[in-house]
């Protein structure tokens, strides 16, 4: 999942409801096509005395004639240390502090996989639809805009369209959480809040490099936002959904290639361990508690965080 | 206590561990009674993700570090759930067991439980079978000398064949062995499994009620006699008087036959119900066909000799009658008290298969205890643990389990005494055939599966098959 989803101007996303005024786009399968959809996790595994250990892994699903197929990639473990000679140094230095470090670090590295796998696969496919997780926000140091905007031409010169769910979104328009939009809203459907939303990004370093929708694509199922190439013409946006929803399993209005590229990647407590393990076996790393200074001074009579 | 075993580690239920302690350099022995796979969060979850898309999807790992095969590692990972039987202090054996070793700081070793739990030369060794790390595990036939035992195991595991073992491992050590066998199924020892005769040939004596096993009334004598007929032949206390007056003034006037005995009890001047209930228990003696007026067709003598050299007795009860079998094992051992209380018989080890079939109730305690004194040490074989009472179990010194199934069995036989009934239960139903769990002094309290050897007798009593892969004839 990406890490630069939207931090809209929190003022901006009070307003008065005028929710009426959206457009709705009720969505009908069109012809099949290919449908591809690329998710990437990481983890820190654990801490050393010099930095971190983290871990990815990335994967690709794409649903073909012979039904649904993958590439991963990973588990890839990293240390991340603070001083020069680390595999990873270019990538930890100038973060400040170690908490700090860690968490961009590792959100880094999950970017450049990420957008590596999102790159050639989008230079794989032809009149594909391309499913991201997360949003088409960009615009951070850590996920520059250039990237994206690479990919996402890649696509368009392959007659693919690229689209990004959100499983989460923080964003409001209208005073109301947009995924509330379409409570109504017979599915499959989409509902334009791009022009609501856009103010909320004005005054802030990242850009909106997607068309912002509400998908509510199965009766009874979830709604997403989802974020379209903006490149790409309003009426091609809406085939590509018209597409996928003919060429997908659609599962509590969440496409199925997607759902399937999450729990590929996604790690599991086994592999947590199994990474651990291999770190101990191929490293000579030793495994320890994490000192807890409350639980050094308190014992069982510590609050364990609580205030 | 429960430790984490990776697919690498061959380890099987009944194995012994070694949990030493580098910093304390102490050592917990501990015993498997159970493996189950690892409960690691998530687990399941893998499990479940695999099977859902390994049909549905296909597709390829690019897993430089091959953290699948950890992961593969860790779904087979095993829980040992296992026991703590003792510890090593410096080397040497202990059962204080009053600490736990540290988590971080200990190594685990499987443990050759034989260098504790046997002699490494015993002096009167007895070659049981194999365990895990060695092949000839040996007891010493001490660790059987006045103790109770108890084979017990469902039908066609092995009970007979070890008691057979044991018989005939004690036999080898000159001590003398009774075995009250009620299939018959120790009636052939000196024969090789061939055929041939053995070295026991002249050692084991098969005696069989009415036929070579016989006594003149004299040879019983009154005392075992009215043991007869106040527990076997359940005679009222009333009736027993009268048969003891008649019995004496028969000995007083030298006329103490069977026939004699007969006439008597008719002619007595006693009450009509009295003489009716002691013409019944006379009948019954008589027609036992056990007793005899001729000297020279009785043999107890023979018997008490050849157990008083150190050999074998097999009383084959087999085709007999519960009352014969009962009045049988009545009088041989009211004659064998006798003889150990007159010092005229040193002890003896007694074998009584399916004892609830002869032994009447008041037995069971006088045998361990009063006869346990005297010099009778028995072992009980039974394929229905039930039939033994708990107080029996309690005070046995050595039990040799073989597999149970029943559930009923295995709550019985895990009240058995010196180890706890979860590791009876868990270890006994796995067993295979002709396998033992041996629990008490013979294993030095640390129980041990026994893989029991071979013997190289005719086997008899075993289990009689119709369908057998050379009988089977296929008609044209």
């Amino acid at each position: 999942m990406s890490i630069d989803d939207e931090s809209p101007d929190a003022t901006s996303a009070l307003g008065i409801d005028d929710s009426d005024d959206c457009e709705t786009i009720h969505l009908k399968p069109s012809e099949e096509s290919p449908v591809a959809a690329v998710d990437v996790s990481s983890l820190k595994i654990g801490e050393t005395e010099t930095g971190v250990l983290a871990a990815i892994r990335g994967a690709v699903v794409w649903r073909s004639d012979q039904g649904y197929q993958y590439i991963r990639c990973g588990p890839l473990a990293f240390h991340l240390g603070q001083s020069s000679d680390e595999a990873a140094s270019s990538i930890a230095l100038g973060f400040g502090s170690s908490h700090f470090f860690t968490e961009r670090a590792i959100s880094r590295l999950r970017n450049t996989l990420e957008r590596w796998i999102q790159r050639e696969i989008c230079a794989s496919l032809q009149n594909a639809v391309v499913l991201f997780d997360g949003s088409l926000t960009v615009g951070t140091p850590d996920n520059p805009s250039a990237h994206l905007a690479r990919i996402m031409e890649s696509a368009r010169e392959r007659g693919s369209v690229v689209l990004a769910f959100s499983k989460s979104t923080k964003l409001c328009a209208f005073g109301r959480r947009i995924t509330s939009l379409v409570s109504g809203a017979q599915a499959p459907c989409l509902v334009d809040i791009d022009q609501a939303v856009r103010g909320q990004f004005e005054s802030h370093p990242v850009r909106l490099a997607g068309h912002v929708y509400v998908a509510k694509l199965a009766d009874n199922g979830f709604a997403f936002r989802l974020d379209a190439d903006r490149q790409v013409p309003q009426q091609e946006r809406i085939e590509a959904m018209n597409r996928l929803i003919a060429s997908d399993v659609v599962m509590q209005g969440y496409p199925e290639t997607l759902r399937l590229a999450h729990i590929f990647s996604t790690f599991t407590a086994n592999d947590v361990i199994a990474v651990q393990r291999h770190l101990a076996f191929a490293h000579g790393l030793r495994i320890a508690p994490r000192f807890n200074l409350r639980k050094s001074l308190f014992g069982p009579f510590g609050t364990w965080g609580a205030a | 206590m429960q430790l984490i075993s990776f697919p690498e580690e061959e380890v099987n239920k009944g194995d012994y561990l070694l949990v030493e302690d580098q910093r304390s350099h102490r050592g917990l022995i501990i015993q498997v009674i159970d493996i189950q796979f690892a409960n690691i969060p998530g687990i399941l979850e893998d499990i479940l993700r695999d099977v859902m898309t390994e049909e549905s999807i296909q597709g390829n790992d690019i897993d430089p570090l091959d953290i699948s095969s950890q992961v593969a590692v860790l779904k087979d990972t095993k829980l040992l759930i296992c026991k703590i039987r003792g510890a090593l202090e410096n080397g040497h054996p202990t059962h204080d067991v009053s600490w736990l070793p540290s988590r971080i700081n200990s190594s685990v070793s499987k443990f050759p439980i034989e260098t504790v739990a046997s002699e490494p030369s015993p002096s009167r060794p007895i070659l049981l079978g194999g365990i895990k790390q060695n092949p000839k595990f040996t007891i010493d036939a001490k660790t059987l000398d006045g103790r109770l035992n108890i084979v017990t195991g469902k039908k066609g595991t092995g009970k007979s064949h070890l008691s057979k073992l044991l018989a005939m491992s004690l036999l080898d050590h000159g001590a003398p062995c009774l075995i009250l066998d009620v299939n018959g199924e120790y009636t052939n020892l000196t024969r090789r499994a061939s055929g041939e005769s053995s070295p026991y040939e002249g050692k084991i004596a098969v005696l069989t009620p009415r036929l070579s096993l016989r006594f003149t009334l004299a040879e019983v004598g009154l005392g075992t006699m009215m043991d007869i007929l106040l527990h076997a032949l359940d005679l009222p206390g009333t009736s027993a008087r009268v048969f003891a007056r008649i019995w004496r003034q028969l000995e007083q006037k030298n006329e103490l036959t069977v026939k004699s005995l007969g006439e008597a009890i008719s002619d007595s001047d006693c009450h009509e119900s009295v003489r009716d209930a002691l013409q019944s228990r006379y009948n019954t003696l008589a027609d036992s066909g056990i007793f005899t007026d001729d000297p020279s067709a009785a043999n107890s003598r023979q018997l008490l000799e050849r157990l008083a050299a150190g050999e074998a007795v097999v009383v084959n009860m087999k085709n007999q009658s519960f009352m014969i079998r009962r009045i049988v094992v009545e009088l041989l051992l009211s004659k064998i008290t006798e003889l150990l209380s007159r010092n005229r018989l040193r002890a003896v080890f007694l074998f009584a298969e399916e004892a609830h079939l002869y032994l009447r109730e008041t037995y069971w305690d006088d045998i361990v205890t009063r006869m346990r004194h005297l010099g009778i040490f028995t072992t009980f074989i039974t394929n229905q643990p039930d039939t033994i009472q708990e107080s029996i179990y309690r005070q046995a010194d050595n039990i040799f389990l073989f597999n149970f199934t029943n559930e009923r069995d295995l709550e019985v036989v895990a009240r058995a005494a010196k180890i706890d009934g979860e590791s009876v239960k868990l270890l006994v139903k796995d067993l295979p055939a002709g396998h033992c769990l041996a629990i008490g002094d013979v294993v030095r309290d640390f129980p041990i599966v026994v893989n029991v050897r071979p013997l190289d007798v005719e086997a008899l009593g075993g289990t009689r098959y119709f369908f057998q892969e050379s009988s089977i004839v296929c008609p044209k």
